[in-house]
């Protein structure tokens, strides 16, 4: 009960995750059941919620845990008395990111095909600005994950997991956002992603994507990712200021 | 010329002030000893001057520029090496100099990998991974990594905690060795004081998060006027005991011996005296004042301090 006291991993071990697969399965039992004349059109848009979630998750995933081994390692000390600025520090966990999903999107992409004959090559063109702006959802929830953990230190490390999922029952990956309660269709509009897994759908199910569903989601992205990286420069001056040896 | 300036630099955390407007410089080629009790504000002052944590007020210059405006030039000419930091335990030594070389972007990185591990002798170690050194490898690696970018300006806490003496001995000669070839300016925090007394010219002693003293290691001890007198009494220790009562030395008994404090001019009296009452000694030795014994001085007023 003491560590209970202490720890967050713990609590969101309890709660959080149970009550996060009971939202996403519970959800997309539901639309899986309006769609069980058509199990081609279920695997298509399982599959491609999965994969195309892959950006999301290893856009957030490079920077916070990243971040995190760096204050495991006690490392951060000996980046920061080098010339290394910020900026470069940042970019570096972003430009692994990028390689690591684009590898692994790459890789799970043939396994879906030759396994399912699911191509999420027929996204076509719209694959690079949905990968892109996927990423940038990633980004910003990483950068504010990353802040987080600047400020609070380790004993916050279970956000550089779990929070990105806060997102995804919103961001209608397996199921269209008509599913969703209409409060729910209310935050999801407020979610970038939720733009990008409708217009996929959209793109497998009839071959169109409604342009402005990119430009909400860029328009959104742009807007969290200003106050992330706000957010997460202000973290980093706090810890100049308490000391970074200090922070594990 | 001063390579770093030091000047009314403060660091409030809440209520507590942890270094209180200390000015300071350091020479080209000069190796400054910081030291100071635990909780002196060593280590807040050794963060400040890599940049690592924001003053409350003061300024810190080197070469002549503002750290706070030329952070980035100055950090590439600066390194920095502790036995409170690690490096990543994932990762093997080759990989950890390698990665360390890409961020101060050594010219020839390979042949500057390749002689650290030979001076550092960590070439059999190289491929070894970092969770698996003993703490004295670690901080040989540690020491590697800062003079991988050949700094003008060094900054070593605590550097030879955790090495066998031969290490430390050999890291002492380095150090000097470094400081003659390259002019290398060190800032040196320790708690050995035979060490600081060995290799630095100068030692500034802070307490309270202030400067209470900047002098040479023998300009400090100085300041101590009481010297220990180191006797094995053959025969009359319990009137050796009566003499150190009469006159109001402070004695204590180590094993065999009996260790005098008296002041310096009163050698030879202390002597006489022995001699008048027929004490016989087989062995004496006499200490003079180090710096350890003003850095108790200092603790034991601390401590006696309200």
């Amino acid at each position: 009960m003491f560590i209970m006291k202490h720890s967050l991993n713990r609590w969101s071990d309890m709660i959080y995750w149970p009550i996060l697969d009971l939202l996403i399965w519970g959800l997309t039992i539901k639309y899986m059941t309006a769609l069980s004349l058509n199990p081609q059109k279920m695997i298509i848009s399982f599959i491609a919620g999965m994969l195309l979630w892959t950006f999301v998750w290893r856009g957030q995933y490079e920077i916070s845990v990243s971040i995190l081994e760096d204050l495991w390692s006690r490392n951060l000390i000996n980046l920061f008395v080098s010339p290394l600025t910020f900026w470069e520090f940042i970019s570096a966990f972003i430009i692994i990111g990028i390689l690591k999903a684009g590898i692994g999107f790459i890789i799970a992409s043939s396994v879906a095909f030759l396994l399912y004959k699911v191509n999420m090559f027929a996204l076509g063109f719209y694959l690079v600005p949905f990968a892109l702006l996927l990423f940038m959802t990633g980004w910003w929830v990483g950068f504010f994950v990353g802040g987080l953990i600047l400020r609070y230190g380790t004993k916050v490390e279970q956000f550089a997991w779990s929070m990105v999922y806060l997102v995804s029952p919103f961001s209608a990956i397996y199921y269209p956002l008509s599913i969703l309660p209409n409060w729910a269709q209310t935050v999801a509009k407020l979610i970038p992603t939720s733009y990008i897994f409708e217009g996929a759908r959209e793109v497998i199910t009839k071959g169109i994507l409604d342009p402005k569903k990119i430009l909400y989601c860029f328009i959104l992205n742009c807007i969290y990712m200003a106050l992330a990286i706000f957010f997460m420069r202000k973290s980093f001056n706090k810890i100049l200021q308490k000391g970074l040896v200090k922070v594990y | 010329m001063d390579i770093l300036q030091v000047a009314n630099l403060t660091k409030q955390f809440d209520l507590y002030k942890a270094v209180d407007n200390i000015t300071f410089s350091l020479k080209e080629g000069e190796i400054l000893g910081m030291l100071g009790p635990n909780g002196a504000g060593k280590t807040t002052t050794i963060q400040m001057l890599l940049g690592v944590l924001t003053p409350t007020f003061g300024s810190i210059s080197y070469f002549e520029k503002s750290l706070f405006n030329h952070k980035e030039e100055i950090l590439e000419q600066v390194n920095f090496s502790s036995t409170y930091t690690k490096l990543p335990e994932n990762l093997t030594v080759l990989e950890n100099l390698t990665f360390i070389s890409y961020l101060y972007d050594i010219k020839h990185r390979k042949d500057r990998i390749i002689k650290l591990a030979d001076q550092f002798n960590l070439n059999n170690l190289m491929h070894m991974q970092c969770s698996d050194l003993s703490a004295g490898q670690m901080t040989r690696l540690t020491l590697a990594k800062a003079f991988i970018n050949y700094p003008k300006v060094l900054l070593l806490d605590e550097p030879t905690a955790s090495l066998d003496p031969d290490v430390a001995d050999f890291i002492r000669k380095f150090l000097m060795e470094e400081r003659k070839k390259f002019q290398v300016s060190i800032i040196i925090t320790s708690h050995n004081m035979a060490e600081v007394e060995e290799v630095c010219d100068r030692v500034i002693f802070i307490d309270q998060g202030r400067i209470i003293a900047n002098d040479t290691p023998e300009g400090l001890a100085k300041t101590i006027d009481t010297s220990h007198v180191e006797l094995l009494v053959k025969d009359g220790l319990k009137r050796t005991i009566e003499i150190c009562h009469e006159k109001g030395m402070k004695y204590e008994i180590k094993g065999r011996y009996i260790v005098i404090d008296v002041k310096e001019e009163n050698i030879p009296v202390l002597l006489y005296n022995l001699m008048e009452k027929g004490v016989y000694y087989d062995e004496i030795a006499i200490e003079k004042p180090t710096l350890e014994d003003y850095f108790l001085q200092v603790v034991k007023q601390k401590h006696e301090s309200p």
